[in-house]
């Protein structure tokens, strides 16, 4: 198919245009990169573009030895991988029964799940329940709310839906049972679907901010969501035993918070490449009517 | 299966016995999935349905030691309270105005790029865009706040640098209204526009490309194909995801707010959800919030119902 004049002008602008929205989507994170690393005069004076200036890594060093950043990340591994392993083994549990036509009462389970993401009791109630199991201030009330994410779970259920039957009866002819099937012939058919759901989930416990800021008192057990908020919006958490006095005046605190902000965005940028693939398959899954 | 109902249609005496076989297969197949759906159960039950019968404290002035149950009713009054405080009553509009500019502004961004990048001709071009607009998506509003609060700063901000050039002062953004909340649109079109577009992408690799040939030959014109061509097909997946935003229309992100938020501004930006969380957990006013909270959700619920059975009459519902 040839394109004609007027095509290849609107093709033209159309790249053109999707050039611009590419750049702004980069445009703030690679400003916010060389705020990370540029001198602090260069920063106060509002210089720095997308390109550092004065390059050095003072504010890396303030921040790893005037903040309990260290401590932060390792808080945010731990809520991470322990709640995707729970979310991923409590949303196959959901979604194998929900998904087979042969469940006693499936249409009525299903509906009780649904429900829940039309309708909740909000934040107050759900605090009370949490707080009344003596959940505070410990990382289950981070895991144990979130179990599982209904859209994640449904999108999980559609796909073992469209694993072939016949796979199933032959294996059943077979003497297979209910156990083997699941972790022979079901897990390893749905390992894109089982990454994406994990990345989703992995991407929501590593955020996870509300939650910190609500179920956990200790600021040991902060995770660098919470830590980097409260590093933009004040100076309360650098260590006065570390730093002098002048050194937090003329220090400006962006120069840090930019390099609290990359240590947050860093291990996300190094496996979003490798994960890319499989999220855009699973978004289309979700897209099928389950 | 297909050899038992063969077995059955040969010999139908046995038919009785062949169904009580058949049901207690079905119970036998039943059990393991019985013991995986219990936890779930459990889950939904204690974190999901138990949390809406906590709701009751909204009609009752709920006071720690005699909990949930002991505490005195008093009907309507904290919705009462809600309702006719200016306070409070400012909250909800907040509410509304920044839900509803938010789908006004944010909702037909993502099918525009979708519609843009399903125009591009060369697959690597198309490939790093997609990798590009997709990254927001996953940053946190911490660090999506932090870049905004960085950006817009009055002191040493990027934007103020050039402002200070032209205007020779630089401009409060963040501290005035007006940009506070263009700011908060901005951002949360720049944080989700790029995500949301995969699934109308995914929508238009259904629709026949021998369509867009023949309009061609034809002599339609671009436009003339994105009109009749793109956007019908796309129509159902629209609705759906419609339908979807405005059942989220109380839920402004609590984590947005509270990032971008700041007293100066919080005569437009405090909403119902950093309202709770103020009220309810920081000033232990647990009746009141939960009322507020109640509203939030059942609002929510209504209209999610209103606009399925709308998009129902149109065939395109949802449920």
């Amino acid at each position: 198919m040839k394109a004609s004049r007027g095509e290849r002008i609107f093709y033209r602008v159309n790249d053109i245009l999707l050039f611009l929205v590419g750049l702004s989507c980069l445009f703030p994170i690679l400003h916010i990169l060389s705020l990370s690393v540029s001198g602090q005069k260069a920063i106060a004076s509002g210089k720095v573009g997308i390109w550092p200036v004065d390059l050095n890594l003072e504010s890396y060093s303030l921040l790893l030895k005037g903040t309990p950043v260290v401590n932060g990340f390792k808080n945010s591994v731990i809520i991470t991988v322990v709640g995707v392993a729970l979310s991923m083994i409590m949303t196959i549990l959901a979604a194998y029964p929900l998904s087979k036509e042969y469940m006693y009462g499936r249409k009525l389970f299903t509906k009780i799940v649904v429900f829940t993401m039309l309708f909740g009791g909000g934040l107050i109630p759900s605090y009370l329940v949490i707080q009344s199991m003596g959940l505070v201030n410990s990382y289950n009330a981070l895991w144990l709310p979130g179990l599982i994410s209904t859209y994640n779970m449904l999108v999980m259920k559609t796909f073992f839906q469209n694993i072939p039957h016949e796979l199933e009866e032959a294996a059943r002819i077979d003497g297979c049972s209910e156990w083997r099937l699941i972790v022979q012939i079901y897990l390893p058919l749905s390992m894109p679907c089982i990454a994406t759901l994990s990345l989703f989930y992995g991407v929501s416990y590593w955020n996870a901010f509300k939650n910190v800021l609500i179920y956990i008192n200790d600021t040991k057990k902060y995770n660098l969501s919470v830590l980097i908020q409260q590093m933009i919006k004040s100076q309360t958490l650098l260590d006065p035993n570390y730093i002098q006095v002048e050194d937090i005046e003329q220090m400006t605190s962006e120069g840090v918070s930019s390099a609290g902000i990359m240590v947050m965005v860093i291990p996300m940028m190094i496996v979003y490449p490798f994960l890319q693939k499989y999220f855009v398959k699973g978004v289309m899954l979700g897209s099928v009517k389950g | 299966m297909s050899i038992r109902q063969h077995d059955m249609r040969l010999a139908p005496e046995t038919n009785k016995q062949n169904l009580s076989l058949k049901r207690k297969r079905r119970i036998r197949q039943n059990i393991p999935l019985f013991i995986m759906f219990i936890p779930v159960l459990l889950y939904y039950l204690i974190f999901k349905y138990l949390p809406m019968g906590g709701l009751i404290i909204a009609f009752k002035d709920y006071n720690f030691a005699d909990g949930i149950m002991g505490s005195p009713w008093v009907g309507m009054q904290n919705f009462k309270l809600l309702f006719r405080g200016t306070n409070t009553v400012n909250i909800i509009r907040n509410t509304f105005r920044l839900s509803i500019l938010n789908i006004v502004f944010g909702f037909p961004v993502p099918i525009i790029l979708a519609i843009m990048l399903n125009e591009v001709r060369k697959t690597w071009f198309k490939k790093s865009v997609q990798t590009i607009i997709y990254l927001p998506h996953f940053f946190s509003w911490v660090i999506v706040g932090g870049m905004v609060i960085s950006i817009f700063s009055q002191e040493s901000g990027i934007v103020n640098h050039f402002v200070e050039m032209f205007r020779g002062e630089p401009y409060p953004f963040l501290y005035k209204e007006g940009s506070w909340i263009s700011i908060f649109i901005g951002s949360g079109i720049w944080k989700g526009a790029g995500f949301g577009a995969i699934v109308y992408l995914a929508a238009l690799t259904s629709i026949d490309m021998s369509l867009y040939e023949a309009a061609h030959i034809d002599g339609a014109g671009k436009w003339q194909q994105i009109r009749h061509i793109t956007l019908p097909g796309i129509k159902q997946t629209i609705v759906i995801m419609f339908i979807l935003q405005t059942g989220n229309i109380m839920e402004v992100g609590f984590d947005q707010v509270y990032m971008l938020q700041n007293n100066v501004v919080s005569g437009v930006a405090d909403v119902i959800s950093t309202y709770v969380y103020r009220v309810g957990l920081q000033g232990a006013q647990f009746s009141i919030s939960t009322a507020m909270g109640f509203f939030e959700s059942l609002v929510g619920l209504v209209l999610v119902s209103a606009s399925n059975s709308l998009a129902n009459r149109f065939d395109e519902g949802l449920w």
